[in-house]
């Protein structure tokens, strides 16, 4: 393994990480909004670093421009419906969590 | 690489069939809806792994998205009806129950 | 490598069956979208991962529409499927 594999495999660990850390906080986390926090990390963070480190191994620069279009595609759906969820989740009145005192 | 394909192909076909029982098991709709796009995702994937990349888009686009927002648009409008499943089983929140 | 990309892929594939629990019990109906949501970007993730692995570059057209899915899901799911109309809870639940 050259140092390219090794920096492009220590970049997908690190995509891997914050999704399944995304996946953990759909779960955890206790109403509407914290999880669309959480949902949002994974689709900009954790795909971003997948599309880094495949962009290292990748042969031509139109592979690379096309991962980099599918992530901006992600990124700019991913905060239309986070907004669009949260909205219609305000207006029927889905109240926010509060820590119990 | 044999190996680890064996387990991702294992994984994906258990949960596969799971998936579909699941979705016709389900009493509430929309969750039986996101269950079943969830389904349609998982079906694209397999098609992958069986080497058919074009039938994968199809069943993306049409299997997943299309039908799945038609669903959706559905499932909304039998929200607030009386259900027959619900009135048969004498339960008030069972059944094309949106918020339970 | 190849053995990685693919263990990686497990990986992610794994997130996404636990995840589905999610989408079992969430007490709104935003929460099960949510879910959707996530699978979505996860399967994008996984496609990209095993266009690489099994050297078939078309994977990636796959992975573009499973991104536009998930957004049209979204937005057929806000609008369409949940609006509040002026009958009901306050909660965003049924009494």
């Amino acid at each position: 393994m050259s140092v390219i594999d090794v920096v492009s495999v220590l970049l997908l660990v690190a995509g891997t990480f914050f999704f399944l850390a995304g996946s953990t906080g759909v779960l955890r986390f206790p109403d509407v909004y914290t999880r669309l926090h959480a949902l949002t990390k994974a689709d900009n963070l954790g795909l971003g670093f997948f599309v880094i480190g495949l962009s290292l191994r990748a042969d031509s620069w139109v592979v690379v421009v096309k991962m980099v279009l599918i992530w901006a595609l992600v990124i700019v759906a991913g905060a239309t419906a986070g907004h669009l969820v949260a909205e219609a989740a305000r207006t029927s009145g889905v109240v926010p969590w509060r820590k119990p005192r | 690489m044999t190996l680890t394909s064996w387990i991702f192909d294992i994984v994906l076909v258990g949960t596969l069939v799971w998936l579909a029982v699941r979705v016709l098991a389900e009493v509430k709709l929309f969750k039986s809806v996101v269950l079943y796009i969830a389904f349609g995702l998982l079906v694209a994937l397999a098609w992958v792994r069986l080497a058919a990349p074009d039938i994968a888009l199809a069943e993306a686009a049409i299997g997943a998205g299309i039908t799945g927002a038609l669903l959706l648009d559905a499932a909304g409008h039998m929200r607030g009806r009386s259900q027959p499943y619900a009135s048969a089983s004498d339960e008030p929140s069972a059944g094309g129950d949106m918020d339970a | 490598m190849k053995l990685i990309l693919v263990g990686i892929a497990s990986a992610l594939l794994l997130s996404i069956i636990v995840g589905l629990s999610r989408v079992e019990r969430g007490p709104t109906p935003a929460d099960r979208m949510l879910a959707a949501q996530l699978f979505g970007t996860t399967g994008v993730a996984i496609l990209l991962l095993l266009a690489e692995a099994m050297e078939t570059p078309a994977l990636r057209d796959v992975a573009l529409v499973f991104a536009l899915l998930a957004a049209m899901a979204a937005v057929a799911f806000v609008k369409r499927a949940w609006h509040p109309g002026p009958g009901e809870s306050e909660k965003g639940e049924r009494p």
